[in-house]
């Protein structure tokens, strides 16, 4: 009995493991519609590692819209100098060894050039150390935590880049516009505290606040799973602040606005990059009326490069981009630029194309001109906006 | 060769992974082998992961020192709690278990110490995979021979018929609390090294979700031996990677994976181990084939 | 204070009937159903499509419970009958819940995405009026009377219909009931069918109540239905009603006089100290251990 289950378990173990062989090479997204005439130069792997699975899968399939549609129309304008784009697309299951699965698959199996991802701060904080120590290039693309840049707290980053807009630049921004523009003296400041991406804004928030001299009356934590906020609310408005300030993703954000309309219409509500999504407008309706955020983007920006983003995400798809697809979509847009300043594209590129991605500047996007600056973050205008009759409108 | 070189680098997570959580699984199956029914070793494995690597980070603990620390202050707290629950059964044995282990993800989520809801970054990697597969060996070894032993019976009566057990002198008490303290060692010592295995933890990673998670290892892979739970993680842990040229449909698959397996194999995948046995006895009409 | 009270009838009629599917078949079948947060999600998401199609909010949340109730019925074709005839152990019926769940919340969410959803606009009330000093809006008055007209029901259904009879004698002894010449599989079907029948209505309800229905949205609620089944009695339909209610009322009490920080931990802490003290619950009459 002994000896037949060992052997059992071996052949078990070892289809296993040579199934999970096949199953490595993982659906490739190559763009679409570019000549098979050009094929002297080989591929350019870009591997994207994001949540199509998972909690973050909220935010996954916009940024794979928005990559592949960038990668189309890289390859239609004639892809990295001549050569063809193409995507390995990844899904980090929204967790930590997801993402280092996900991230060493791709730096040693498929030996990509770069890395676009992940899409959550907390996958990042595990994953990037990868590429980091196979010395390949990533740009983050959605993560808006601290330490993601920059001063990292695992050790050595240099080549790590973020593409999208922290939380850290984006929120004494939108401070200071309450400040100034708003009359704002004094908040009640509410957060979820079991969430990562929450907890970081509500500690940026409170950095923020100090420095702008906005008294904060009271501090409010929540569950991001918490099924009802209204005696939260009720806790908040008690305290009568000029604004309440919300750190947390869209669904409590939509609880705290839908509340905080039914006992006090026209109190201003303001939020971190969790606000910046259509969803807030579409389900909290008349509700979400006067709420202020600061974002990298917002749809109706005038910019003639960001509306022919617009139009052709539009075109594709049926439905309007967010924020996280056109960060996705600039994202590979700006890898591009580093790409086509490269000498020779032709395998794994380590420090030649990190030293290219140092030197971006004046890259147009629809996130508006775009530089690194030196802790490889992004330069870039936040747009602090507010929702007016339904739409995100810039105040600044 | 290089090529299976590169597959092993590539899925040196995953890998690790299933040792992890098959360890996990053994300190669940502990627990179900004397009959209780425990939904609280991810809140151990969380505490010995924090606890772990807070000493390795912030009291340069050589990491074994670490490891074990984690572990044992892990067991230490399953004692009190494993004493004034043991009295309940079933379900509700469940239930307290699972209320312990949101009471950890809470204070977990207040002690500024732990970085709170931002989690523990920049833990130093110090766990290899043969870490994790050296200690699975040393695991899976111990509980088959505690299992095969007098011990083991006596447990295996416990879970038949308390009543019987205690009837014929086995002190039940006893060995109840010893495999819930035990299985929070394990626990503990696993997430000591999962800790050190991924550069950061969250208090989501200890919740219900993983507690229930390495339940269905446990109870998949089957209570029988201790193949069992090692064959339940590996299939669950290895499924997402090989389903994943299916994307999108990988959860559905998942899903229908086990169902299938349960419904067929109600006591488990390791009673396929068993077949030709349970096949003869079925034919003479037994009806509760363990 | 008075809209604090009126939050918490809300939200605890709510968990109660969430609570109330997710007690029927404990009671009458001894299994932790972990499907129903699906099924939860499933009614706000068949409600959703129904008034994509042009139905009225009322007509959708009857579609909704026969849907949900026909899925429960399905459900246990599936997954927990096959189990009863093998005479698997009861922990194994959680076990192949667990992998329901997985593939609805993935079908629903292949079909909607997993972003927030909104019902169309405009086909939910939103008046709000003030009375007294107390904030009413027509929505969750609706809720709340529809919630408490469906625990009466629910209630006259047990205690006084032959239904009823067969399934409280199921619950009781099941072989029992078999010899008394009940028809078993009749009654399970019926159990599964109520059972996840209200928990789909519990879905819509609160799905309208937020206008923001997606696919993970039962979770937050599974580990409530525990607190409430366990404070309120296992296996008891009346105490799950009371759990519900002490829940809601205690969460919203609690941020009076704890950080915030810690409500968790209370509700949690206090579900510990009932089990010891009082493992049956207020009004658990089920006394029996189950092993």
């Amino acid at each position: 009995m002994e000896k037949r289950s060992k052997r059992i378990l071996g052949i078990v173990g070892a289809l296993a493991i040579a199934l999970a062989a096949c199953g490595g090479t993982t659906g490739t997204s190559g763009a679409s519609g570019s000549p098979q005439g050009s094929a002297a130069k080989p591929d350019v792997k870009v591997g994207v590692v994001i949540s199509l699975t998972g909690v973050g899968n909220v935010y996954g399939p916009t940024q794979k819209n928005g990559v592949e549609l960038a990668a189309q129309r890289i390859n239609d304008a004639g892809g990295v100098n001549g050569a063809k784009m193409v995507l390995v697309i990844d899904d980090d299951q929204s967790t930590t060894d997801g993402g280092v699965t996900a991230f060493r698959k791709q730096t040693s199996q498929d030996r990509v050039v770069a890395i676009l991802g992940p899409t959550l701060s907390n996958t990042a904080v595990a994953a990037h150390p990868v590429a980091q120590s196979a010395q390949t290039p990533v740009i983050a693309i959605s993560n808006t935590g601290d330490g993601i840049v920059g001063k990292c707290t695992y050790g050595k980053c240099d080549y790590i880049f973020r593409a999208s807009l922290g939380e850290s630049t984006a929120i004494p921004a939108t401070v200071n516009i309450a400040k100034t523009k708003l009359n704002v003296k004094s908040v009640v400041l509410m957060y979820a505290q079991d969430d990562k991406f929450s907890s970081d804004g509500f500690a940026i928030f409170q950095k923020a606040l100090a420095t702008a001299g906005i008294t904060v009356k009271k501090e409010i934590a929540f569950s991001k799973t918490d099924v009802d906020l209204s005696a939260q609310v009720t806790a908040a408005l008690a305290e009568s602040p000029d604004a309440i300030i919300d750190s947390s993703l869209a669904g409590p954000a939509i609880l705290v606005l839908k509340e905080v309309n039914r006992r006090k219409p026209g109190m201003l509500v303001i939020g971190g990059n969790g606000f910046n999504t259509p969803a807030i407008i579409t389900s909290a309706g008349a509700a979400a009326e006067g709420a202020v955020s600061g974002a990298a983007w917002y749809l109706g920006n005038p910019d003639p490069i960001n509306k022919e983003f617009v139009a052709a995400y539009k075109a594709k798809y049926n439905v309007d981009p967010d924020q996280f697809a056109a960060q996705a979509y600039s994202g590979l847009y700006i890898l591009l630029d580093a790409l086509k300043r490269t000498p020779t594209v032709t395998s794994v590129l380590h420090d030649k194309l990190r030293d290219q991605i140092e030197l971006t500047t004046g890259v147009k996007t629809p996130l508006g001109e775009f530089s690194f600056n030196a802790s490889h973050d992004v330069n870039q205008k936040v747009y602090v906006v507010q929702i007016k009759n339904g739409a995100f409108t810039p105040l600044n | 060769m290089d090529d299976l070189q590169q597959f092993l680098a590539a899925y040196q997570t995953t890998i690790g992974f299933v040792g992890l959580n098959a360890m996990l699984a053994l300190s669940v199956w502990l627990t179900l082998y004397t009959g209780q029914l425990t939904l609280g070793n991810a809140a151990f494995a969380g505490i010995a992961a924090y606890s772990s690597a807070l000493l390795t980070m912030k009291a340069g603990f050589p990491f074994p020192l670490a490891l074990a620390s984690g572990a044992l202050l892990a067991a230490l707290v399953s004692v009190p709690l494993g004493a004034t629950v043991f009295r309940l059964r079933g379900v509700y044995l469940a239930i307290a278990t699972l209320a312990f282990g949101e009471v950890v993800r809470v204070a977990i989520l207040a002690i500024p110490l732990t970085g709170r809801g931002q989690g523990l970054v920049g833990i130093p990697p110090k766990t290899e995979v043969w870490h994790i597969f050296a200690s699975l060996a040393v695991v899976a070894i111990a509980c088959e021979r505690l299992r095969r032993s007098n011990l083991g019976r006596a447990a295996a009566a416990i879970r038949e018929d308390e009543i019987a057990a205690a009837s014929h002198g086995i002190p039940v008490r006893r060995f109840k609390l010893a495999a819930f303290v035990l299985g929070a060692l394990i626990a503990g010592w696993a997430g000591g090294l999962a800790a050190h295995f991924d550069f950061a933890i969250q208090p989501d990673e200890f919740g219900f979700a993983r507690a229930v998670q390495i339940l269905v290892f446990a109870v998949v892979g089957g209570i029988p031996n201790v193949l069992g739970p090692i064959l339940g993680a590996l299939l669950f842990t290895a499924l997402p990677a090989v389903l994943q040229p299916l994307q999108e449909y990988r959860d559905i698959f998942q899903g229908a994976i086990l169902v299938l397996v349960i419904v067929f194999l109600p006591r488990g995948l390791a009673t396929l181990l068993e077949l030709r046995r349970t096949i003869r006895l079925r034919r003479v009409g037994a009806q509760d084939v363990a | 204070m008075a809209d604090q009270i009126y939050n918490a009838i809300f939200i605890g009629s709510i968990y109660a009937l969430f609570a109330l599917g997710f007690t029927l078949v404990f009671s009458v079948l001894d299994i932790l159903n972990l499907a129903h947060p699906a099924l939860f999600t499933l009614g706000a998401f068949t409600a959703l499509f129904a008034m994509q199609q042009g139905m009225p909010a009322a007509a959708a949340v009857i579609v909704a419970f026969v849907v949900c109730g026909i899925a429960g019925v399905l459900l246990d074709r599936i997954a927990f009958a096959p189990l009863r005839r093998r005479n698997a152990p009861p922990l194994s019926a959680m076990i192949s819940s667990i992998g329901v769940s997985l593939i609805v919340i993935r079908l629903i969410q292949l079909k909607y995405g997993p972003d927030l959803q909104a019902y169309p606009a405009g086909t939910l009330p939103a008046a709000v009026f003030p009375i007294g000093g107390l904030l009413v809006d027509t929505l969750r008055s609706v809720i709340i009377g529809l919630a408490v007209v469906l625990m009466l029901a629910l209630t006259y259904l047990v205690r006084r219909t032959q239904l009823g009879r067969e399934l409280r004698a199921l619950a009781e002894n099941p072989r029992a009931a078999r010899i008394l010449g009940i028809d078993v599989e009749r009654a399970i079907a019926a159990t599964f069918f109520l059972s996840a029948g209200l928990g789909g209505v519990a879905g819509v309800l609160y799905g309208f109540a937020t206008n923001s229905p997606f696919s993970q949205m039962g979770l937050a609620f599974e580990l409530k239905a525990f607190a409430v089944m366990i404070v309120g009695g296992m296996g008891s339909i009346p105490g799950a009603v009371l759990g519900a209610y002490l829940l809601s009322f205690g969460e919203i009490a609690s941020l009076a006089f704890l950080p915030s920080e810690l409500r968790d931990a209370f509700a949690f802490g206090l579900l510990f100290v009932v089990l010891l003290v009082r493992p049956t619950g207020i009004l658990g009459q089920r006394a029996v251990d189950r092993v």
